[in-house]
Order: C-alpha cells, then structure tokens, then sequence
C-alpha cells in the first residue's frame, strides 16, 4: 500500500505558471515516484482502510474466554431405554451447572431442550419408537457449531443404551463430523416386548373391541380387501423392500406412521398409536390370482405390514466395536475452530470491518478533493 | 529625495539621454529637437524672406552685404512628455519567490522615468490593476518620489486591463511595460492608434526565465489569471511548450512592430539600467 502510494498516477505539485495557456492541454495525472512519502493523512488512511478490508475478508471471530467449555448432552428418549430415571440422572450430571450446556433429546428425531425441564422430561413416558442416533448427532453437531462462537470447546456426551437398531447407515457419516471423542453413559437397554406382542388382522370394519386391544397393546392390523378397485401394475414399498405386480389400491388416512407406499409417493400402509398399541391400516388389495404370494420380496412387505407396532429390534446392544467407533479418539472437548462451519454467518465484527473500511474510503475521497495543491512557483 | 532600493539604478543610468524618435512639434523649450524653427540660438539656415515672416527675424548684416533679405532660422528644442504604463495584474507577481518580473517592470518604470526626468520632460505613470492608479504626466521635482511610491504601494494581482490607459493617455511617447499574457492583441491596438496619432509607442516585454525554462519536474502548471486553467507539463510535452510559447514572443514582436510600435523584450536575468541603456540607445539609433 505504501509503495502504491509512492509511485501512483497522480496529479504533480500545482505550480503557478502565467504562461500555462501555452501547454498543450493533454494528460491530467502523471506517473510519478515520490522519494518520500507525501500527504501522510492520505496515507494514513489508505493504509488504515486496506487493513480494515482484509481484516473483514479474513472474516475474524472474537475468540472466547480460554478455557470455556459447553456440554451436550444426547439423551436417548426412545422406548429401548430400560431405565428412564437412571438416563435423566446421568444426563444431569453430564450437564452440570454450566449455563453453556445443551440438552439434545432424542427418539425418531431430536429436538433442544432447556436442561431445566429434565424433571418434567422424567416425568414423561418414553416414545414407542425406536431412538435415531442420526437425528441426535445431526442436531448436537448443528448446535455445536453455534456454541463454538461462545465457547472454547464443546464436549458431546451420548446417554443412551445404544442398541444396533438406532444406528444406521448415516449415523457413522454424521459421527465422522464430530471432530473429537465423544462421552459416553449407557444406560441399561429394555427388554424388547414387541416380540411378544399380538397381532390381530382385521379384514372388516374396526370395531370397538378392536380399538380396545390396540389400547391394551394388541397390533390391530386393518387389512380390508374386500373392498378393492381394479387392479393394475403398482409398484409397492415398504422399509427397502420394493415389488411390482397387479395390485389395488384401497383409500388410506394419511395420519400417522407411513409403513407402506406405492411408487407415485402415496401412502399404501399408516399406524396409528393408540394406547400402548395401535392400529396399521393397510390400503394394498391383494391380487385375487397369480402367483405373486410365492415370491420372496412381497412376503417380506406382508412380514412387515403384519409385525407389531414399531420395528422388532430384540434390543441387540452395540458390539464392542462399534463402540469404540463411536466413542472414537482424540480429545474429550472438540475445539470450537473445528467446529465452526465455514459457511457460517459472518461475525458482527465482519460488517463492522466492511463499513470502517467504507467510511475510510469515503474518508479518503473526502480529503482528497480537499487536499489544495501545493502551488510553487 | 530619496529614492529608497533604487538609488543604485538611479546612479547607472544618470547621464542617459532618451532622445524622441523624431522632431517633436513642442512650444515648451526643453532637450528634443523641435519641428518648429523658431529664433533660438542653436542656428540652423537662412531663408529669403516671405510676406508675413517677423521682420524681427531677418538677417540685417547679411542684407547689408548681399542687399537681399534673409531670415534667420534656428533649431527650436522641446519638451518631450513620457508616459510610462506599467502592468499590475497577478501575471507579473511572477515567480512568487521573487516576483521577478514585477521588480523588472518597476526598476525599469523609475529608471525610464529618471531618464525622462532628467531631460526636463514631463513624466507620467499609469499602473494597470483592479484599481488602476494614474498620475498626469509633470516636470515637477516629486514626481520620481511619487512614481516610486506608488508602485512600491502595488501588489500585482487579478486580470488588470493595460490597453485602456493606453488610450486614455495623452503623454506623445508611452512606455507598455507588461508580460502581453492578458491582453496583448488589445494593447498592439491601441498602440497602433497612439503611432496613428503621430506618438511614440514602446512596448517592453517582460519576460521571466522560468517561462522560458520552467523547472524540469513534472508540475500541475495553474494559470494565475484563469485558475480554472490547470495543465500537466512534464518532460514529454516542455519542448512543445517552449515552442508554442517562442513562437507567440515572435508573432507579438512582429505584431508590434508591424503596428508601427517599438518592441523590446526583457528578461528578468537582464540588470535593469542595461535594459534601459538598451531602449534608450536604440532611440538614439533610430533618430
């Protein structure tokens, strides 16, 4: 910048010359290199607005207090927690009485909680489903990245019993992000009872006894195929098991959980909770002939229309590796620079650099014109 | 009277004699050659003598020797009034350190003035600037302390017009001392118009060095009467400069002298009393 200064185009010192009618009129600046520096305010300024400018570029956080660390804690709220009061326990005390800590609570999808409401939460029944790692990490590395504009590090502590069937294929990819090691509190894993569960296929009109055992526990499967429509070539879906063959369609409530669909998106099989149980409705009308029964993936799709509420997981508890894939290396609290998103907001400080810079330059126009030429003569 | 920083210059061109550049036609005797032949006693011819002459006038000795009448005719010498115009605007205040040419043309203004002076002729000084200052041409004692006083009271400055008092003075022989940068073709007008009139009009040019050679560092060059005019001159275009500005000296000589007007060009490196050695001996040659 100062070299700029030196040697720019420019206009030279103002000279008082009478005879100036006499120059032909042509240029207006000249290159010139000064041997010392001129006009000190211009560059003062300058200097001071390309140091603002690359400083707003380099997008500069404000670095906080050495030494402060969050906590977020992932607690498991799903039905394959065997011991609810034991997990909130754990959680509390993984949270401790820092205000910086953040309560991540999880089953099919996971959501904040203020670290306030675990009583209430304790008070809560577990969710019938099964809990999803993914969901929780997805949203405690999401809140790390806002709390590592506060804090010096973040610790991520996971209080759950981790059975195989909450880890899928995302889970290692979203673990991966975590850049450090992560806590772990397992809890004691329920004993799966969905296996004991009964089923009931109901291929008439739900009665009140029906939804009676549903809320006592029963899988009340409402299969009606009696009311069919025309059959035609359907693709059909359920969990990742995919047939097409001559199928009807029957209508089906959009409310509760999708278990089936056909290949244009619409829902083919929806459950409903109720109670400890729940009622499956079931909108795939069975071909009256043909030998599609006898196929294996569509005997799996009825397996899997016919099985209790929730998946059958048996609670199988993570091996030992995959534990120690989870848990991972490095150290216990992820440093808040790894864990900033470069696609992250700017910083205030950032806008605050862009407008000095703009006020600099304006700064600088301002004196500019001002600046009188040194007349000699 | 005390004549202050000129003194010295007073000194050197003590004894210069600024003849006219003709035969005058003044009745007031003084030191220039008069057209009229009257009965002074710087002897001249002998005419026969005409019906109306003086009879005072003829020659009786040589009547008594040739019986025939003559009339005895002398040189007559006048007086010779000088004007002296003297430019003020902010061209001459030029270079600023120095204010080189508006110490030239002021030297030069009290030493003609001297010169003038000295042979008895009645001097005037009219000063071109936002106020013009004008005073009659006189013969009196003071006169050379109030040219001195009132050209030490000017500061030159502003877009002074010289050509009116050119044609407002009535003194037969006027000395222009300008830079001819405001308004040159309007002062060869009117000095056209005096030589017209059967005056004697001298146009000295004063010029400083630094228009000829201005310094060789890259300048934004402001015109002092039109500051709105602001050019570059460098290296690259000071040869088309001094070119342009040489050939303009030339063609306001040429005017000049085509007008009937003697033009003299005086640099400010130039010592005044040779400059006015220089106008009044080309006087003389011309005479």
């Amino acid at each position: 910048m100062v070299l700029l200064h030196l040697v720019a185009w420019q206009r030279p010192a103002a000279y008082v010359l009478p005879t100036t009618r006499f120059i032909p009129d042509q240029r207006t600046v000249v290159s010139r290199a000064a041997t010392r520096p001129r006009d000190m305010l211009l560059l003062v300024l300058r200097v001071l607005m390309f140091l603002a400018a690359a400083t707003a570029f380099a997008r500069p956080v404000l670095t906080p207090s050495s030494g402060s660390v969050a906590t977020i804690v992932l607690l498991d709220r799903s039905r394959v927690v065997g011991a609810a009061a034991d997990a909130v326990a754990r959680a509390r005390t993984a949270l401790g009485a820092g205000d910086k800590s953040v309560l991540v609570v999880f089953d099919t999808s996971a959501s904040i909680i203020a670290s306030t409401a675990l009583d209430s939460i304790a008070r809560a029944p577990l969710s019938n489903s099964v809990g999803s790692l993914s969901a929780g990490l997805a949203l405690a590395r999401r809140s790390a990245s806002e709390l590592a504009e506060r804090v010096d590090s973040v610790r991520l502590v996971i209080v759950s019993p981790l059975v195989r069937a909450e880890l899928d294929s995302a889970s290692a990819q979203l673990r991966a992000k975590w850049p450090g090691a992560v806590g772990l509190q397992r809890v004691v894993a329920a004993r799966d009872s969905s296996a004991k569960a009964q089923v009931r296929v109901v291929r008439r009109a739900l009665s009140v006894e029906d939804s009676s055992a549903a809320r006592s526990g029963t899988t009340v499967v409402h299969w009606d195929s009696t009311s069919t429509s025309a059959t035609s070539a359907q693709g059909l879906s359920a969990g990742d098991e995919v047939v097409v063959a001559q199928f009807g369609r029957t209508a089906v409530s959009n409310g509760g959980r999708v278990v089936a669909s056909w290949a244009d998106g619409t829902t083919a099989a929806s459950e409903t909770q109720i109670g400890t149980g729940c009622i499956r409705n079931v909108g795939v009308a069975i071909p009256v002939a043909g030998d599609l029964a006898l196929h294996a993936p569509y005997q799996r799709i009825v397996r899997r229309l016919t099985m209790p509420c929730g998946e059958s997981t048996g609670n199988v508890a993570l091996d030992s590796a995959s534990v120690r894939r989870l848990v991972g290396t490095g150290t216990s609290a992820a440093s808040a620079s790894a864990l900033r998103n470069s696609d992250a907001p700017p910083t205030p400080i950032v806008k605050w650099m862009l407008a000095l810079a703009l006020l600099l330059g304006v700064a600088e126009l301002f004196v500019r014109a001002q600046m009188k030429p040194q007349v000699a003569a | 009277m005390s004549a202050g920083p000129y003194g010295a210059l007073l000194d050197a061109v003590r004894g210069v004699r600024w003849p006219a550049s003709r035969r005058i036609l003044g009745a007031t005797l003084g030191a220039h050659t008069s057209q009229l032949k009257g009965n002074s006693s710087e002897f001249s011819e002998f005419r026969p003598y005409r019906q109306g002459d003086d009879p005072r006038r003829i020659d009786w000795r040589l009547l008594a020797r040739s019986d025939r009448a003559y009339v005895r005719l002398t040189t007559d010498r006048a007086t010779f009034a000088t004007g002296i115009v003297v430019d003020a605007s902010a061209s001459m205040a030029f270079p600023a350190a120095t204010f080189a040419k508006w110490r030239l043309a002021r030297e030069l203004a009290v030493g003609l003035g001297s010169v003038a002076h000295s042979e008895a002729d009645p001097v005037g000084l009219s000063i071109a600037s936002d106020r013009p200052i004008v005073l009659a041409p006189r013969a009196r004692r003071s006169v050379l302390i109030e040219m001195i006083r009132a050209l030490d009271n000017m500061t030159p400055a502003g877009n002074a017009v010289v050509a009116p008092l050119i044609a407002s003075n009535r003194a037969p022989r006027i000395v222009v001392i300008t830079d001819l940068l405001g308004d040159a073709e309007e002062i060869i007008n009117a000095a056209r118009l005096r030589v017209a009139a059967r005056g004697e009009v001298v146009i000295v040019h004063i010029i400083a060095m630094e228009e000829l050679d201005p310094p060789r560092e890259a300048m934004l060059a402001v015109d002092p009467e039109a500051p709105e005019t602001r050019r570059i001159l460098d290296g690259a275009l000071r040869a088309e400069y001094r070119d342009r500005f040489s050939r303009w000296v030339d063609d306001v000589a040429a005017k000049s002298r085509a007008a009937g007007v003697r033009y003299i060009r005086a640099l400010t490196d130039e010592p005044a009393a040779h400059a006015i050695r220089r106008i009044a001996g080309e006087s003389v040659r011309r005479s």
